[in-house]
């Protein structure tokens, strides 16, 4: 038998003792020959542990059987403690989760009035390497390497990676700390080696100035290379440069403004005959408990006001306006909502830290009662509205209430902002139509839909699903993120109204 | 900033992402499959046991493939007596070898998937059947109509044909 056959017949089980001692003889003395079977050896390994490889997905039952039995062999004599990894060697291998990655090397923290030129860029916007083209207005660009850029319309940076950029034109403002110390600028005609200051460059027309501030700046030009220090400028010094602190008190004053628009509105909007019961979230310093979430409407009615459960105070939209964080399994705010309706709309202003529940509450009553409605989040992110209506003579185990989803609205890129969530139905249409961010994401009639039956809310809560029942466990529901504004309608809104809802309480 | 101790959570992490190297280490140890499982499960135990001494700054399968090396001389000290199983000689000669070709093992894995897609749908229905349904000789002779010595010359000229396609592109590539 040649090489080859040997070791195939070693792979497949079906090498005899005395092949096996030919076998083992060859490889003894041969560097060769352990190469190849190394090759074969490993190739038939691979093929063993990842046989999916081009062949696509299989119908692998048979291996399933197989595995689940062989685990089980494997992790009975194992110590408790053993357990934890033997459940990651168990067979089949489950497709492994890919984690998620990205080519980020820069956020884009702060805007004011930007405008960018190729595409649209917001806030909080992770940037991988490419070039920014600032039409007009103030961004700042904090680099992963600690160093941060503030630039002025009409300018082109490039950002190269979390140590380098490259200002193309226009003023830029650079503040290196010392743990960004290296960081590269390149402009025209010169590269800017930063040791842990700050410094301002201006390139017009081809030609680059720069001027330290702080620290000290390597400047390497066609000529040696320049150390510049503080107040040094290097290139025309008729330049001006673009000034520190700006862009922070320029925020501050639009974000104050920004609050003051929407606290005119919502003094107006309060007195909208439509509402049931309005929420702020505004936190009273001289209430003893600390818990009280007032419902606003006007006129007052406040035995439609909310108790806050755990949920702890926190900045809603502005820095002025105050916000519930819900995090913890028991965080709510209860609520008694009277009353029986023909339509429905429900409003919010949310900032979703994540969605890690099935589950993820906005608004549901206690219970699942004919004519109540429960608002959540569903784990894909998508927004899910759901009406219970169970006739008289159905099965318990039967599922009769009518349920909505929209696409997915809650993705990496929309968690940690705040966002406006809105759903309107009327009772005798049966439409539901879903609202994010003021425009429409899903408009549907249930199969189940009767027309004329009641809404109604009763013992209800946000953020958060139903009082525990002695002994009994509780799904937990609860909202990871916070929430600033909550108004409830006796009406379905038209889009118009949503529309303006969203652009009366937009942050910026 | 002083590291923080390795945790359970990280070597899961770890193993979950080396796992597929350690097994290829043990198999090409003990080629046996079932033996290569029983000896990667009493690894990852091992591991879990002296993870606290896993120095984090270092590369993790160089440090697990001791652990597996020691859990296959034990397997061999349990089984002493099959005549199937490489002499101790022999199992240093190869992981010897092997730490030496790693990375061009791992080279060719990377363009086994190409020569996989390659094959025509006759050897891709025998890869299927053998390594992802995992079936025996026997379901494998009667779903082919083979006799088992044809089975076994059709998977080894199979086999055959993958290992000469890496090597042809590892050839084009000018790796070889």
């Amino acid at each position: 038998m040649n090489l080859e056959t040997l070791i195939h017949t070693q792979l497949d089980g079906e090498i005899t003792p005395e092949q096996h001692a030919q076998l083992e003889n060859r490889l003894r003395e041969d560097w060769q020959a352990r190469r190849l079977y190394l090759e074969l050896a490993d190739q038939h390994a691979r093929l063993l542990q990842q046989p999916q490889i081009a062949t696509g997905r299989l119908p692998g039952q048979a291996s399933g059987i197989q595995a689940s039995r062989r685990w089980q062999r494997l992790i009975v004599p194992l110590a408790a403690a053993a357990i934890v990894v033997a459940a990651f060697i168990s067979w089949p291998r489950e497709t492994a989760v890919v984690e998620a990655t990205s080519n980020g090397v820069a956020i884009l923290s702060q805007t004011l009035d930007a405008e960018f030129a190729n595409k649209t860029h917001r806030s909080g916007e992770t940037l991988a390497p490419g070039t920014l083209k600032l039409a007009k207005g103030l961004a700042q660009i904090e680099f992963f390497s600690g160093a941060t850029a503030l630039i002025e319309g009409a300018a082109e940076l490039e950002v190269i990676s979390a140590w380098e950029a490259r200002c193309i034109r226009g003023r830029v403002r650079v503040h290196v700390p010392p743990a960004a110390k290296g960081f590269l600028m390149h402009a025209p005609g010169m590269k800017l080696e930063d040791l842990g200051t700050e410094f301002a460059l201006n390139v017009k027309d081809g030609a680059s100035a720069v001027h330290v501030f702080e620290g000290e700046v390597i400047a390497h030009t066609d000529k040696p290379p320049a150390s510049l220090r503080q107040g040094m400028t290097l290139g025309s010094t008729q330049t001006d440069f673009l000034p520190a602190g700006e862009l922070q008190s320029l925020v501050k004053q639009r974000s104050a403004q920004r609050f003051d628009d929407w606290q005119k509105w919502s003094l107006e909007t309060r007195k909208d005959p439509r509402l049931i019961a309005y929420y702020t979230f505004k936190h009273w310093p001289d209430d003893r408990w600390d818990r009280l979430v007032n419902n606003f409407t006007e006129p007052r009615r406040p035995n439609r006001a909310g108790g806050a459960v755990g949920a702890r105070w926190t900045q809603g939209r502005w820095p002025e306006k105050e916000a519930l964080e819900f995090k913890r399994p028991g965080d709510r705010v209860r609520l008694s909502l009277d009353g029986s309706y023909t339509a429905l709309t429900l409003a919010c202003w949310v900032k979703v830290d994540s969605v890690d529940k099935k589950y993820n509450s906005l608004l549901l009553t206690d219970g699942y009662d004919n004519g109540e409605p429960h608002w959540q989040i569903y784990e894909d992110g998508s927004l899910m509205f759901s009406i219970m209506y169970r006739p008289a003579d159905a099965s318990k185990g039967a599922k009769h209430n009518q349920m909505y989803f929209s696409k997915p609205v809650f993705t990496a890129d929309s968690l940690g902002r705040w966002h406006h969530l809105a759903v309107t139905y009327h009772n005798q249409s049966g439409r539901v139509i879903q609202y994010f961010d003021g425009s429409e994401v899903s408009r549907e009639i249930s199969m189940l839909h009767q027309a004329g039956r009641p809404i109604t809310f009763g013992p209800c809560e946000i953020g958060n699903w139903g009082l525990p029942t002695e002994g009994h466990q509780f799904p937990i529901r609860n909202l990871n993120g916070a929430i600033d504004e909550f108004a409830i309608y006796s009406a379905a809104l038209d889009a118009e109204d949503v529309k303006a809802l969203f652009e009366a309480g937009k942050v910026e | 900033m002083p590291e923080s101790p390795p945790s359970t959570e990280s070597l899961i992490l770890l193993l979950t992402r080396h796992q597929e190297a350690l097994f290829r280490y043990i198999f090409s140890l003990v080629p046996v499959e079932a033996d290569a499982r029983d000896i990667l499960q009493e690894t990852s135990v091992a591991l879990f046991r002296k993870f606290d001494q896993y120095d984090t700054t270092r590369p993790f399968l160089p440090w697990a493939y001791r652990f597996a090396y020691l859990q296959v001389q034990k397997h061999r000290e349990k089984s002493a007596r099959s005549p199937l199983l490489f002499s101790e000689d022999v199992i240093d000669l190869i992981a010897h070898e092997r730490t030496h070709i790693e990375p061009q093992l791992d080279e060719r894995l990377r363009l086994l998937d190409g020569c996989l897609a390659k094959l025509t749908p006759k050897d891709k229905e025998l890869v299927t059947s053998r390594y992802a349904l995992r079936q025996n000789a026997e379901e494998m002779m009667q779903r082919f109509d083979m006799s088992r010595r044809t089975l076994f010359r059709n998977l080894e000229m199979l086999r055959q044909r993958l290992h000469e396609c890496v090597t042809r592109q590892l050839q084009t590539e000018g790796l070889a």
